[in-house]
């Protein structure tokens, strides 16, 4: 019997996320602090860059989008990196990137940064303040 | 010796490596017992974007000290 060629994958695969998660003091109306990032880029393959970047969803991305130092902050960071979702559940605020190999899954200081600036804007909007 | 599994092992869990991870960019993190937390057992996504995966495998969290972050999970596909 011939192998298959595109054989489906299933189990665990070796993509990983970390989620940075904001713990909820009050209730919260969920669909409030969905944001995601909306890049333009400049370049191709290894030159691409972020050239700018807009926060679409919620009542969070309006204050996202006015805090003009986390975007500069998103600017200096990789394509890759500079996909940011902001997924509310009911446990908590979840912050997290893309996808990423067991070798990729790194987290540099600028990200983290990033991640905790994010983070102190959810805590604002929940009410309690930020560290 | 041709098997596909590597000759060594990581004795290390994943949250214990991403602790590790935190200490050299100097923000304070402890491990926390794998399904001890909150957070593991609702949801972990909001199901509003449409990459959320069906199947995910849960490895744990950490707890950040001294950030606006509370916690960090450790999430594999499938």
């Amino acid at each position: 019997m011939p192998q298959d060629l595109d054989p489906v994958p299933w189990g665990a695969q070796d993509r990983f996320q970390a989620h940075y998660i904001v713990k909820p003091i009050v209730q919260m109306a969920l669909d409030e602090l969905l944001a995601r990032t909306n890049l333009k880029t400049s370049g191709h393959f290894a030159t691409k860059k972020v050239a700018s970047i807009e926060w679409v969803g919620g009542d969070l991305a309006r204050v996202l989008n006015s805090d003009a130092e986390l975007r500069n902050m998103i600017l200096k960071l990789s394509y890759k990196d500079a996909h940011i979702w902001v997924e509310p559940t009911k446990n908590g605020v979840r912050i997290h990137g893309k996808w990423k190999s067991s070798y990729e899954l790194q987290i540099s200081k600028e990200l983290f940064q990033v991640y905790d600036r994010i983070a102190s804007h959810i805590k604002r909007n929940l009410g309690s303040p930020p560290v | 010796m041709h098997d596909s599994e590597s000759d060594t092992f990581p004795v290390k869990s994943t949250r214990e490596q991403f602790r590790e991870l935190f200490e050299k960019i100097g923000v304070k993190a402890e491990t926390e017992q794998i399904d001890t937390d909150e957070v593991e057992k609702g949801d972990y996504y909001s199901k509003y974007f449409s990459h959320s995966p069906a199947m995910v495998t849960n490895h744990g969290c950490l707890k950040i000290k001294d950030a606006n972050i509370d916690v960090v999970q450790i999430i594999q596909k499938g």
